[in-house]
C-alpha cells in the first residue's frame, strides 16, 4: 500500500471520527483493479476502501459545485491533486464553495495514466492494472497482460503538469513531490493544433466534434461548469444553442463550455475523461489556456487572491494590441 | 444454416449495399468504434465487442425533422391562401373564412408546412443480440400500445431496417444480458443470426425479412462441422456471461422502497450527466423543439433524458424530480418497473455499456442488487428513513 493511500484513509478516517465531516470523498476501485472512482466515506470504519494510484483520475472538486452537495450544507472532506486544486481555488475565488464546510485533502501526484489508451491495446476487456515501480501491467479477461512505461501512458496534462503539487489543503497526504523550477507553461499537443491550416483546423474540429451526442457529460464532469440547471446549453428559452446534434451545433456547445470556463479551468481534462465518445476536449480548454497565458500571463486557480481573468482587468491590459 | 466465409464478407456487404445504406460497426482513426454508414473497402470491426453506442441511432435518430415551415411573401402567398391557409384556417362561414383570408394575404405571408419522414432501406450489420433486442423494446412504445402511440416516423424507419445480429464471441465482465432474459446469441429482434466460426460466419435465417434479404445473396450451406462449432461458440459465450441479480421481485421491490434512502446513497457518485441514456439500446425518451431563424424553421425532435433538469419541468415551475437521486431513481424504476408494468417486458437488454460509459462507473447491477432485493432484507430489520433528501 502506497503511503499516501494510507495517509489519505488515516486523515479521511479521523475527519469522520471527530465528526469533522459529514462524508469524505476520495477515490475507490471500481469494477475491477483496472479503475477507481470516486468514493463517499461516511463512518470512519470504512476508509479502507480509499485508494490512491495512478488511475485515480477523477477531479473530486467538481461534487463540490453548486447543487452538488447534497445535503447543500454538508460538511465535506475532499481529497485533491495539483490540478484539482486549481479548480477548487478557481470555486473559492468566486465564492462558490463555503470555504468553512469543506476539508481538503492535498495529495501530491505522479501523474495519472490513461486507461483508454491501455484499453485499446487489447482487442479483449481490460480486467486489471496493476503497478510496480515505473512500470504498469495490464491484464485481461483471457489472461493475455502486458507491461508500459507509465510515461509512456500518462495523460498529455500530466506529462506538461507545472504543479503537482496542490495549492490548497488543510492537510497533505505526503511532502510535496519535486516541481519543476521553471514554471512556464508547456502546450504539448496544442502547437501541432496551432501549426494546421485554418482549413485544417476546420476539418479536425469537424471530425471530432461529428461523434458528440450531447450528452453533457463534460459539463457535468467539470468542476468549473456551474450554471447547472440552468445551463445555456441545454436551455429551450431563449433558445441559443440549437437542440439539433450536429457537427455545427455540438461544436457551438463545446465553445460555449470553453468560454464560460475561460481563466477558471486549468484544463485538468475532467470533461475528456468524462466523454463516452472520446472527443479530445481538453484540446480546447488547453488552447484557450494558451491564449489566456499569451496574453494576460494568466494562469486560471493558482491563487486565492487573483479573480479568474475575465472577472476583471489591469489597467496595463494588453487589450488592442492583440 | 447458410456459410459466408470470411473472405466474401465485403462482397456480401457489397451486394447488400446495391439494395440499401448499410450501417456497421467502424473502427475510426481514434480507435473509436461506432455504427457508421458503410461503403466497399471499410473494414467492419468484430473484435470489439461492442460500440461505443448502440445502432438505435438509425431507426431513433438522435435529431430528427418532422416537417419544415415557413411563411411564403406576397405574391406567392396568394396563389397558396387556397390550399394551404384554408386548412389551417378552419372558418365554417365563407365570408369570415374569406375575411381571414384576406387578412393573411394582407399581411403578405402565409405559414406553409412541409412534413418531413425520410426512411431510406437499411441494413444495420453486426450489431449484438442485446442491441436487436433494443429495438424490440422501442416497438411496445412506438408501436403499440393498441396503436394509440403509433409513430409514424420510429415506424418508417423500423419497418425500412433489417437487423443483421452477430454472436457475442466475449462477452465482457460488465454483460448481464442472460440476467434480463437475454442471451449473446439471442435471436429476438434480429432477422439473421451469424456466428463466427473458423474461416467465417454460420448464417441463421430468424425472420421472413432475414430470409429475402439472404435470397439473392447465393450464400453456400454450411456443413456439419461449422453447425457444431457455430453451437459451442454459443453455449461457451452463454456460459462467460455472469449473473448478475435475481429477476424475481424486482418490480415489486422497486415499488416499496421508493422512497428509501438508498436511493440517495447511491446516487451520491452520480454527476448527473446522460450519458448512460443515450448510449443505451432501450432509452428512448425524446423532446420537441421549434427552431426557426429569419422565418423559416424546422420541427425537430432530439433525444432526451431522465437525467435533464428540464426532462419533468413543469410550466409552473414545479419539478417532481427536482434533485438527482429522483432523477437517478427514475432511470431504473422506468427500466424494471413502469415499463414492465405497461408492456409485461422490460426496457433493458443487458449490454451494460450504462456501466462502462457511466463517468463514474455507476453500476446499474449493484442498484438492483441493492434496490431490488437485497433492501427489503435491510428495511425489514431498520426502519425506512423516508427520503433522506433534503
Amino acid at each position: 500500500m502506497s503511503d499516501r493511500q494510507a495517509k489519505i484513509r488515516e486523515l479521511a478516517g479521523a475527519a469522520l471520527a471527530e465528526d469533522r465531516v459529514d462524508y469524505f470523498i476520495g477515490w475507490k476501485q471500481g469494477i475491477n483493479s483496472s479503475e477507481a472512482i470516486p468514493a463517499f466515506v461516511r463512518n470512519a470504519d470504512e476508509v479502507d476502501q480509499l485508494v490512491w494510484n495512478p488511475l485515480s483520475h477523477h477531479n473530486l472538486t467538481a461534487f463540490l459545485k453548486r447543487k452538488m452537495p447534497d445535503p447543500p450544507n454538508a460538511r465535506i472532506g475532499v481529497c485533491v491533486k495539483g490540478c484539482d486544486s486549481r479548480t477548487l481555488v478557481a470555486l473559492l475565488q468566486e465564492d462558490l464553495v463555503d470555504k468553512e464546510r469543506i476539508y481538503v485533502v492535498g495529495v501530491p501526484c505522479d501523474g495519472i495514466i490513461d486507461r483508454r489508451r491501455v484499453e485499446k491495446e487489447f482487442a479483449d476487456e481490460v480486467v486489471s492494472i496493476s503497478f510496480s515501480g515505473d512500470t504498469v501491467t495490464a491484464t485481461t479477461r483471457c489472461g493475455d497482460s502486458k507491461d508500459f512505461a507509465k510515461g509512456d501512458i500518462t495523460f498529455d496534462h500530466c506529462n506538461t503538469c507545472r504543479y503537482p503539487n496542490p495549492f490548497y489543503a488543510d492537510d497533505m497526504a505526503a511532502d510535496p513531490v519535486p516541481e519543476p523550477e521553471d514554471r512556464t507553461p508547456m502546450w504539448g499537443t496544442i502547437e501541432e493544433f496551432e501549426a494546421l491550416s485554418p482549413a485544417e483546423k476546420d476539418a479536425k474540429l469537424a471530425d471530432a466534434f461529428e461523434t458528440c451526442i450531447r450528452c453533457f457529460a463534460c459539463i457535468h464532469a467539470c468542476p468549473v461548469c456551474v450554471c447547472w440547471d440552468q445551463c445555456v446549453n441545454r436551455s429551450r428559452r431563449p433558445a441559443l444553442v440549437g437542440q439539433r446534434v450536429d457537427t455545427k451545433e455540438n461544436l457551438m456547445f463545446q465553445m460555449v463550455h470553453m468560454f464560460h470556463v475561460a481563466g477558471r479551468c486549468p484544463s485538468c481534462g475532467a470533461c475528456d475523461r468524462a466523454c463516452p465518445v472520446e472527443i479530445p476536449l481538453y484540446l480546447l480548454h488547453r488552447k484557450m489556456n494558451k491564449e489566456l497565458y499569451d496574453m494576460l500571463g494568466f494562469e486560471p486557480g493558482v491563487s486565492l487572491d487573483e479573480k479568474p481573468a475575465f472577472q476583471t482587468f489591469k489597467l496595463d491590459d494588453p487589450f488592442g494590441e492583440h | 444454416m447458410k456459410f459466408l466465409a470470411q473472405d466474401q464478407l465485403q462482397a456480401f456487404l457489397g451486394h447488400l449495399a446495391g439494395e440499401s445504406r448499410v450501417v456497421a460497426p467502424v473502427k475510426g482513426d481514434d480507435g473509436v468504434v461506432l455504427f457508421r454508414p458503410w461503403s466497399p473497402g471499410t473494414e467492419v470491426e468484430l473484435d470489439v465487442l461492442l460500440a461505443k453506442q448502440s445502432a438505435k441511432e438509425f431507426v431513433l435518430r438522435q435529431s430528427e425533422t418532422y416537417l419544415r415551415y415557413g411563411y411564403a411573401m406576397e405574391g406567392e402567398a396568394a396563389a397558396q391562401v387556397d390550399d394551404s391557409h384554408e386548412a389551417k384556417v378552419a372558418l365554417e362561414d365563407p365570408a369570415e373564412r374569406k375575411a381571414a383570408q384576406d387578412a393573411a394575404v394582407t399581411a403578405h405571408a402565409v405559414l406553409v408546412v412541409e412534413p418531413v419522414n425520410d426512411a431510406p432501406a437499411q441494413v444495420i450489420f453486426g450489431l449484438r443480440p442485446c442491441d436487436a433486442r433494443g429495438f424490440v423494446q422501442m416497438d411496445n412504445v412506438f408501436g403499440g400500445y393498441g396503436g394509440f402511440y403509433f409513430d409514424p416516423y420510429y415506424n418508417a424507419k423500423r419497418e425500412a431496417t433489417t437487423l443483421v445480429a452477430v454472436t457475442c464471441r466475449d462477452p465482457r465482465s460488465t454483460c448481464f444480458c442472460t440476467s434480463v432474459q437475454g442471451g449473446p446469441a439471442a435471436t429476438e429482434g434480429a432477422d439473421v443470426l451469424l456466428t463466427q466460426v473458423e474461416g467465417g460466419f454460420a448464417v441463421e435465417v430468424v425472420t421472413e425479412r432475414g430470409e429475402t434479404l439472404l435470397a439473392s445473396a447465393d450464400l453456400a450451406d454450411a456443413g456439419q462441422a461449422q453447425v457444431l462449432y457455430a453451437e459451442t461458440v454459443k453455449e461457451t459465450a452463454e456460459a462467460r456471461v455472469d449473473a448478475a441479480f435475481d429477476l424475481e421481485g424486482v418490480r415489486e421491490h422497486l415499488r416499496a422502497n421508493i422512497e428509501d434512502s438508498g436511493w440517495h446513497d447511491l446516487s451520491m457518485r452520480c454527476i448527473s450527466c446522460g450519458t448512460c441514456t443515450y448510449v443505451c439500446p432501450n432509452c428512448y425518451c425524446f423532446n420537441i423543439t421549434d427552431e426557426m431563424v429569419e422565418g423559416q424553421g424546422e420541427r425537430i425532435r432530439t433525444w432526451d433524458n431522465c437525467f435533464n433538469p428540464s426532462y419533468t419541468l413543469e410550466t409552473s415551475g414545479h419539478n417532481p424530480r427536482d434533485i438527482k437521486s429522483n432523477r437517478f431513481r427514475n432511470r431504473f424504476s422506468h427500466k424494471f418497473w413502469y415499463y414492465p408494468e405497461k408492456y409485461d417486458s422490460l426496457l433493458c437488454s443487458g449490454c451494460g455499456r450504462c456501466i462502462t460509459h457511466c463517468p463514474t462507473r455507476i453500476d446499474i447491477r449493484e442498484v438492483l442488487g441493492v434496490m431490488g432485493s437485497e433492501r427489503t432484507a435491510v428495511s425489514a430489520t431498520t426502519p425506512a428513513t423516508s427520503g433522506g433528501e433534503a
